[in-house]
């Protein structure tokens, strides 16, 4: 009823008078956002724009003619001839009498309310109240019991604190966290005028999207720890950015205090085609991290066998001489660098023409934890991964399609614009994994396919189509190429029936839009060529594209901004033939992506290494061998913002700046450039990647750019290359690899983010370490059943490759002999169980005991 | 066993009348038996109407009746179920409102703990009109005793094949399911019934969309008073034009009337629409006069939530239209008679306490208003009032009245702005005085 996005194509007109204004809106508009849309206000306090109405608060009552009663313009629809006032005297008597049952019971304790100056009841109040109150009698109050304090605040969840005296039940928090985020951790208890919103019992609120619940709450009831009591809202000053964290690049505000180079909180900035208004907890508290005690301050490098601190001055002619030594001596092929895609767009040209044109290499990537890379640039999965994909088009797609992702953890905003389609259209929602997963809540059906049957799965599907409809083209030449090529002994060896596989093909062939995302257990996938080849069949074979979209969804921040430009050995030929342009050249040499630097850095014959902002030794897999392939290293050169394994093994390290402290432009995943702007100046010594780059080159007297001009013109150039590579012209070859399984190690483990965390760096913000500070074995029931442990128990998981502790968290979602281990502490790190040459990580577990 | 709880009714009234029906078996305690109920020609309307009957048929025959809903706003049951959109793909639900909570009314429950039977048939004929498959009840938290008996009951139909699949070979399937309330007085109010059905918080929802659109689990839903449904199976079995010969014109047939407070015979009472209220009230067969032979101070007509009637108004018909014409409403028919010795500020105070206690909480004005009134109308009461407590409380009452989401609001304050009304100069001596103008005040046991 009252959805804010357009679902219908063709939209009925319906024009009504609001104030003696005339309004033309879509028919199914409410009255309220016919309103707002013309430019006139109407006070709301329950009104979200991306929930459904519920008419609470009663705050925007309109006068509408032939009516007899006020009504509430936020679920009243918009209907031609409608006649409706604003501003009338009884309209405003009206919102009187509401702010004044509101303010009955509420404390008016604004001056140590930490809402006070972006407090809706206090705005509406200054703008419609009445100047006293007529109630006179004690003001309800909830007591926290043991807390000899009168601001009578709880801790509801790691971040959250809940002042019920404040609350005005809105339920804004308790709907948006059902409705926008499929999440039950606080509710309504009680009724009436004894009505508190609370967490739900022996529950802490500690969802992915907690944060959102503050935001949004009308009142100081809902407040972060994060920002409660440290600075007063009118004090501080607001920069547009960026959520880095994030492949979706969520727009969010930071605020930072007059004069003072310090951030104090992050809000969502809406914007409807990317976020919606809902930004992640990571994003929310992720800046955290810039302040960090554990900053890098100044550059270190190696003397002895120690690091020390040193001038800038001195580690940047050191780069740049051994750097020239090695490239002297052994030449330029035995130089390598990886970059993080989550830096911004500068930072990635000026890594791609310091390593290409300054050192003279082609051995660069910026895919940091990928197991297995294509060897061809033509390779299916980089048809797959280069596909256009649009946020926004999931709101009006019929059949949605989650394949190998688990969203929650990889694309949360996804996950919210999935759960939007659904409550305000009727998609067909299919989620399919090797493993249950949370986002599956949103699925009409969860299938489950045997680990490391994907692309069988796949085929399943195709034969399946082939089956529901003969007529599709070239069917025998696709069963030609695909084993098995009949139906029922694909559905058997991926475990989904062939009944459920025809179900599926059936809503895949007949669906008007489908969107199909493909996530990480393709994208990080041993096979992934193998898995997107069959990929590739299914859309030639059914036609996906032609009527929506389907990708690989980008992970980081910048991933499609460093595709685009070319940071890979063998870059699209357009972006080659681009930058050949602008160098005037282009090196000669094939150029190694990250698995070959590291076996070539193994055989000793990659000697050097530039890695911006990346930390291979923790986040690669198979931490040993990666750590002994850097220790073979002659000159390593790390920039970072902390100092992790990959900063302990180097002989300089560069203190980075990180993305609020300089204006930096990143390509989110949908291949939109945005902007994050500088909120601080850079935090001790720490600069920004391009500007190291730059020093090093013009010490190495080759400069970058002569001007950060020039440096955009580039980027301009590059970036109006197409990347998006055709679908193969035929059906590819799938021939399934063997699964090996050791009988010794039965249970399949998942290695991801924590849903608080994001690669190797949220373990520096507090606020997230609240959440989640150390890392865990999600286990499911059965398993936990099975070994008789519970949550806190210690247990000991052991591959053939290594072994780790860690506590037990019995998962609410995973089923089977699964294990889930975040991939983000430095404590116990994760990569050292897994094998880049496994296809699935197999574990086993046992309790320890005592 | 079953439960008989001791309500007086004028079964033996019904019995001898040729045009009442409902109580016409409730004093048979064998009624509660299938066999019994099937001996009076029980779940034979529902077998012809299965058999020989279309949907369309039904609902025509309902509407040309004119039964309007007894659960207390009084819309047309036919025109109610000619709402359910015609092409829509989804199930459509059939739920009988039996969570009977206004203060007063009792009616539903004798139905259901005396004649459940009649409830299922009635209930499985319009869940046919309506193509339902599957229908629920919701019963009031407080009545375990009707839980068990309208199981029981259910469990009777079904082996004798009156529910199931393929009911009487007509190849038609309908099921039913008995779901117990929480006991909030608000989940009798139909879209926060339907709420707590789905297991939700029970809180009603705006609307439109109306339940006939969007109802439970968003599908068409009808939802359906006990008496209602009731009425239904007697109007299939004996005809609409029979059931015209009963009430007025606008309000036609019969209803059932819990007459309770300061009567000598508080009970229930089936009688035509339009039967005089001071009837019921004096009448031997029914009230039996005032208490200790005392004055009338007011009756409160249509349960908790409808304005008084002073003793001067009492002399009207019971029937949707003359009960507006008065300046009240005839609700769910429950009478509530004060005489004399009634302070109307503590009587006040009694309904605003419940009013406030069964508020749901969603909307502001009911939430903080009725938590307000009663602080108020408690200081009034105690001793404790204040000039332009009256203003004020006539002032909130308006800022409620009409304002919320549901009928609650306005259930909570009619009652009140009609005793400030009628007893003004009760409510000033209150405040003047801190007591009562009434010398001894009589309560309720």
């Amino acid at each position: 009823m009252s959805t804010s996005t357009t679902t219908q194509p063709a939209v009925k007109m319906v024009t009504l008078t609001i104030n003696d204004q005339s309004v033309t809106v879509p028919k199914g508009t409410t009255v309220l956002q016919a309103a707002l849309g013309a430019g006139i206000h109407i006070p709301t306090f329950c009104w979200h724009p991306k929930l459904k109405s519920v008419g609470a608060c009663r705050i925007c009552y309109v006068e509408i003619e032939k009516m007899p009663k006020l009504q509430v313009s936020c679920a009243t629809e918009a209907t031609d001839g409608m006649v409706v006032k604003t501003e009338s005297d009884i309209v405003k008597r009206g919102r009187k009498a509401v702010l004044e049952f509101i303010l009955a019971n509420h404390p008016l304790d604004c001056p140590t309310c930490d809402k006070g100056g972006e407090c809706d009841l206090q705005n509406l109040t200054f703008a419609h109240g009445l100047d006293d109150s007529r109630f006179d009698f004690l003001k309800r109050r909830h007591i926290v019991p043991g807390v000899p304090s009168t601001f009578d605040d709880l801790r509801i969840g790691p971040e959250i604190m809940l002042n019920r005296n404040r609350c005005i039940l809105c339920y804004k928090c308790v709907r948006s966290n059902k409705e926008a985020f499929g999440e039950y951790d606080i509710g309504a208890f009680e009724r009436g005028n004894a009505m508190e919103i609370n967490a739900a019992p022996g529950e802490q609120v500690a969802n992915p999207f907690s944060g959102n619940l503050v935001e949004i709450c009308p009142v100081g009831a809902l407040t972060n720890s994060d920002w409660r009591y440290k600075i007063r809202v009118w004090l501080t000053q607001t920069t547009p950015s960026i959520d880095i964290f994030n492949s979706s690049g969520s727009n969010i505000l930071f605020y930072k205090e007059d004069h003072k180079n310090r951030i104090f909180r992050t809000i969502s900035r809406r914007n409807d085609e990317i976020d919606d208004g809902w930004i992640t907890d990571v994003a929310r508290y992720g800046y955290q991290l810039v302040h960090s005690p554990d900053r890098l301050q100044k550059p270190l490098m190696k003397k002895g066998s120690k690091q020390v601190p040193v001038e800038w001055e001195e580690a940047v002619a050191f780069v740049a001489r051994r750097l020239a030594e090695i490239d002297d001596t052994k030449g330029c092929v035995c130089i390598g660098g990886l970059a993080s895609p989550t830096l911004d767009l500068d930072s990635l040209h000026s890594f791609s023409k310091f390593m290409r044109k300054v050192i003279g290499t082609n051995n660069l990537d910026f895919r940091i934890d990928y197991r297995s890379l294509p060897e061809k640039p033509d390779s299916a999965f980089s048809t797959l991964s280069s596909q256009p994909f649009t946020i926004a088009e999931i709101d009006t797609s019929d059949v949605i399609f989650v394949f190998g992702s688990d969203l929650v953890k990889e694309h949360p905003n996804e996950y919210l614009r999935i759960r939007k389609a659904r409550n305000f259209g009727r998609p067909l929602v299919y989620s399919v994994n090797s493993f249950n997963v949370k986002s599956a809540d949103v699925a009409d059906r969860e299938f489950i396919y045997a680990p490391g049957t994907e692309e069988v799965f796949i085929n399943g599907l195709c034969l399946a189509a082939i089956e529901e409809n003969p007529g599709l083209s070239g069917a025998d030449g696709l069963k030609r190429k695909i084993s098995p090529a009949d139906l029922n002994s694909a559905a058997k060896t991926c475990g989904v029936s062939a009944e459920d596989l025809k179900a599926l093909a059936r809503t895949l062939i007949n669906g008007k839009k489908i969107s199909f995302i493909v996530g990480d257990q393709v994208s990080l996938s041993r096979d992934r060529e193998v898995i997107a080849a069959a990929l590739c069949n299914l859309n030639r074979l059914v036609g996906i594209t032609s009527r929506g979209q389907m990708a690989a969804l980008a992970r980081y921040a910048d991933s499609i901004g460093a595709e685009k430009l070319g940071l890979i050995p063998n870059p699209h030929p357009d972006v080659k033939r681009a930058l050949t342009d602008l160098w005037g050249g282009f090196p000669e040499m094939a150029g190694y992506h990250t698995e070959g630097m590291f076996s070539q850095m193994l055989k000793g014959e990659l000697d050097a290494m530039v890695i911006l902002g990346a930390n291979p030794v923790a986040m690669y897999p198979d931490h040993e061998a990666v750590a002994e392939t850097f220790e073979k290293l002659d000159f390593l050169v790390v920039a970072d913002l902390f100092e992790t394994e990959t900063t302990a093994m180097a002989d300089v390290v560069l203190p980075l700046a990180s993305w609020t402290e300089f204006a930096g432009r990143y390509v989110n995943l949908e291949g939109r450039i945005q902007k994050a702007e500088r909120a601080i100046k850079p935090l001790y010594e720490s600069k920004p990647a391009y500007a190291i780059l730059a020093d090093i080159a013009a010490a190495a007297r080759k400069p970058l750019f002569s001007s950060a001009r020039e440096r955009e013109e580039e980027i301009e150039k590059v970036l109006a290359c197409t990347t998006v590579r055709p679908w193969p012209g035929d059906y590819l070859d799938v021939r399934p690899p063997a699964i090996d399984k050791d009988p010794a190690y039965p249970i399949m483990l998942i290695i991801g983010d924590d849903p608080h965390h994001r690669c190797y760096v949220t373990e520096k913000a507090a606020s997230l370490v609240k959440f989640c500070s150390d890392a865990y074995i999600e286990l499911s029931p059965e398993l936990a059943e099975k070994f008789k442990v519970e949550d806190g128990d210690a247990v000991r998981v052991e591959s053939k490759y290594g072994k780790l502790m860690a506590p037990v968290k019995v998962s609410r979602v995973l089923e089977g002999d699964v294990v889930f281990l975040p991939r983000n502490f430095s404590v116990t790190r994760a990569n050292s169980l897994v094998s880049r040459k496994a296809r699935i990580d197999w574990v086993r577990i046992n309790k320890v005991s005592g | 066993m079953t439960f008989y709880s001791p309500v007086i009714t004028n079964a033996a009234e019904v019995a001898g009348s040729d045009k009442l029906h409902l109580f016409r078996y409730v004093e048979d305690a064998n009624q509660t038996k299938i066999e019994t109920y099937e001996s009076h020609g029980g779940y034979g309307t529902w077998r012809k109407v299965l058999t020989t009957k279309k949907p369309d048929d039904v609902i025509a025959e309902v509407k040309a009746s004119g039964l309007r809903g007894r659960g207390g706003a009084g819309f047309p049951t036919g025109m109610k179920w000619g709402f359910i959109p015609k092409d829509s793909p989804k199930p459509r639900y059939l739920v009988c409102n039996a969570d009977e909570s206004e203060p007063g009314t009792c009616k539903d429950r004798v139905i259901m703990e005396r004649d459940p039977h009649a409830m299922i048939e009635g209930m499985a004929i319009a869940a046919y009109a309506i193509g339902c498959h599957l229908m629920f009840v919701y019963i009031r938290g407080e009545f375990g005793h009707c839980i068990e008996t309208v199981d029981k009951a259910l469990q009777e139909a079904y082996a004798k094949g009156h529910l199931g699949k393929n009911v009487y070979g007509s190849g038609y399937d309908l099921d039913m399911i008995v779901h117990s309330g929480g006991g909030a007085y608000i989940c009798g109010e139909e879209t926060a019934l339907l709420n707590s059905l789905e297991g939700e918080k029970g809180m009603s929802r705006i609307r439109p969309p109306f339940p006939a659109i969007e109802g439970l689990y968003a599908c068409p839903t009808i939802v359906n008073n006990v008496e209602t449904l009731t009425t239904v199976r007697h109007i299939m079995e004996r005809g609409a034009q029979w059931y015209r010969t009963m009430g007025t014109e606008k309000s036609p047939g019969s209803k059932i009337f819990s007459v309770s407070g300061h009567v000598k015979r508080p009970g229930n009472y089936e009688v035509e629409l339009g039967f005089s209220l001071k009837k019921l009230i004096y009448d031997p067969q029914y009230g039996n006069g005032i208490l200790g032979d005392k004055k009338l101070k007011g009756v409160i007509p249509g349960g908790a939530s409808t304005p008084f009637l002073t003793p001067d108004q009492i002399n009207v018909g019971l029937d949707f239209e003359s009960m507006t014409s008065v300046g009240s409403m005839l609700g769910s028919g429950a009478v509530i008679v004060f005489h004399e010795d009634t302070c109307i500020v503590w009587a006040i105070l009694k309904l605003i306490h419940f009013f406030r206690h069964e508020s749901c909480g969603k909307c502001t004005p009911c939430r903080e208003g009725t938590g307000w009134l009663e602080q108020i109308i408690r200081r009034i009461e105690h001793g404790g009032g204040k000039p332009g407590d009256i203003e004020k409380i006539e002032d909130i009452c308006g800022n409620i009245l009409g304002r919320t989401i549901c009928p609650l609001g306005d259930a909570a304050v009619m009652p009140i702005q009609s005793a400030v009304k009628h007893w003004r100069d009760e409510w000033q001596y209150h405040i003047d005085h801190g007591k009562c103008l009434v010398p001894t005040r009589f309560e309720f046991v």
